[in-house]
């Protein structure tokens, strides 16, 4: 906290490690709790409340998210997610619609000061937040790199999208990234347009994703232990938690607004 | 006559409209996608500057409108007031060819 206050007197950008990170990797949550904890973290952060964290994300159950100027109606089939047991939310950033199967991605957020991607365009600021990622990519062999305007990607294939916002004094970014893919279930319960698909290499959107589990071979536990270490090789992380505030706030916010049929269909 | 058109920029995000037009003009506007455009509240001035637009409205004029209307801090990432304008005009496009053909029924959404 004292480093956090420190550095806003020296300069107006700051560099990964003027910031003591946390790691926040709890047990599974919810869909529509961790859209509000991205949001209550972020804030908390903006505030100079919380360091700056990593928090990655376990999923309790499946979802499509969608982003925040996303038509419901336009990108999902809403029968279909009923069918076969998915929650529909709507994220606070923009960009596209994820299909969530726990255990099959990978998905992490960072909440940081704004300072520390002060001054760069929007295709800057993506890359640069992503780098230690494919710093852990590269170190598990995977030939990946940051394919403009919000994708990780490799020769095989799509492997990660990632979102991001500024939000008062913080920056909120966040991943997800396949691990393993349902691909039918996935075409089934996302409306993909062929217009999505016009300035694509590949035209079809099953062959577009390449998940993790067949370019490394390994459990995701793994995968994500790689991601954490490379992480704290690179800027430093000490463990932490969500706090009991933070997370009731979360859960508030869940109800007065993640859980609303007014914020799932704000776009319609 | 409610008319809805996609619109992927070269090298950014799929831009959707769905419109409404009533007496030449554009009502119900509603600028959807995958996009990303900060603050989030820009998206409803963008509808606004959109409706009530005459249908003989141009991409420029379109665009020109767009631009007035959007906050001075706005950042748009995957999106610009030229990809509005072109999605918008193709759905004023289809809205005209199914006026010409007088089988605007079939075209409907």
């Amino acid at each position: 906290m004292v480093q956090a206050a420190a550095w806003r007197w020296r300069s107006e950008v700051s560099n990964w490690n003027d910031f003591e990170w946390q790691l926040i990797h709890e047990a599974p949550r919810a869909p529509a709790l961790h859209m509000a904890l991205d949001e209550v973290i972020t804030d908390a952060v903006a505030a100079g409340h919380r360091a700056p964290t990593l928090r990655v994300w376990e999923w309790a159950a499946p979802a499509v998210v969608i982003g925040r100027f996303q038509s419901l109606r336009n990108e999902v089939d809403e029968a279909a997610a009923a069918r076969h047991g998915i929650d529909v939310v709507r994220r606070i950033t923009g960009g596209g619609a994820m299909f969530i199967e726990p255990g099959n991605t990978i998905t992490y957020s960072l909440s940081a000061p704004e300072s520390l991607v002060q001054g760069m365009s929007f295709e800057q600021s993506y890359a640069f937040m992503d780098r230690w990622v494919l710093t852990a990519l590269h170190s598990l062999g995977i030939d990946a790199w940051y394919q403009p305007l919000n994708d990780i990607t490799s020769r095989s294939g799509k492997i990660a999208g990632a979102a991001q916002m500024r939000r008062g004094k913080a920056v909120l970014h966040h991943v997800t990234m396949a691990y393993d893919i349902d691909a039918d279930k996935m075409l089934d319960v996302l409306r993909i347009g062929r217009e999505k698909l016009s300035d694509k290499a590949t035209q079809s959107a099953n062959k577009r994703v390449d998940p993790l589990r067949s370019q490394t071979g390994l459990p995701r536990e793994q995968v994500i232990a790689r991601m954490i270490d490379t992480f704290r090789d690179l800027h430093g992380l000490h463990p932490d938690t969500v706090r009991a505030d933070e997370l009731q706030r979360a859960q508030q916010l869940v109800l007065e607004k993640f859980a609303t049929p007014a914020w799932r269909a704000l776009v319609t | 006559m409610r008319k809805h058109a996609e619109y992927k920029m070269p090298g950014g995000k799929l831009v959707v409209v769905d419109i409404a037009i009533d007496q030449g003009q554009l009502r119900d506007v509603a600028i959807s996608g995958d996009f990303f455009l900060e603050p989030d509240t820009a998206l409803t001035a963008i509808n606004s500057a959109l409706n009530g637009q005459p249908l003989t409205a141009s991409m420029a004029e379109l665009a020109a409108a767009v631009a007035r209307k959007l906050p001075d801090e706005v950042r748009m990432y995957g999106i610009d007031a030229d990809a509005i304008a072109m999605v918008v005009r193709r759905a004023m496009d289809q809205a005209e060819q199914a006026d010409g053909a007088g089988s605007g029924m079939a075209m409907e959404e």
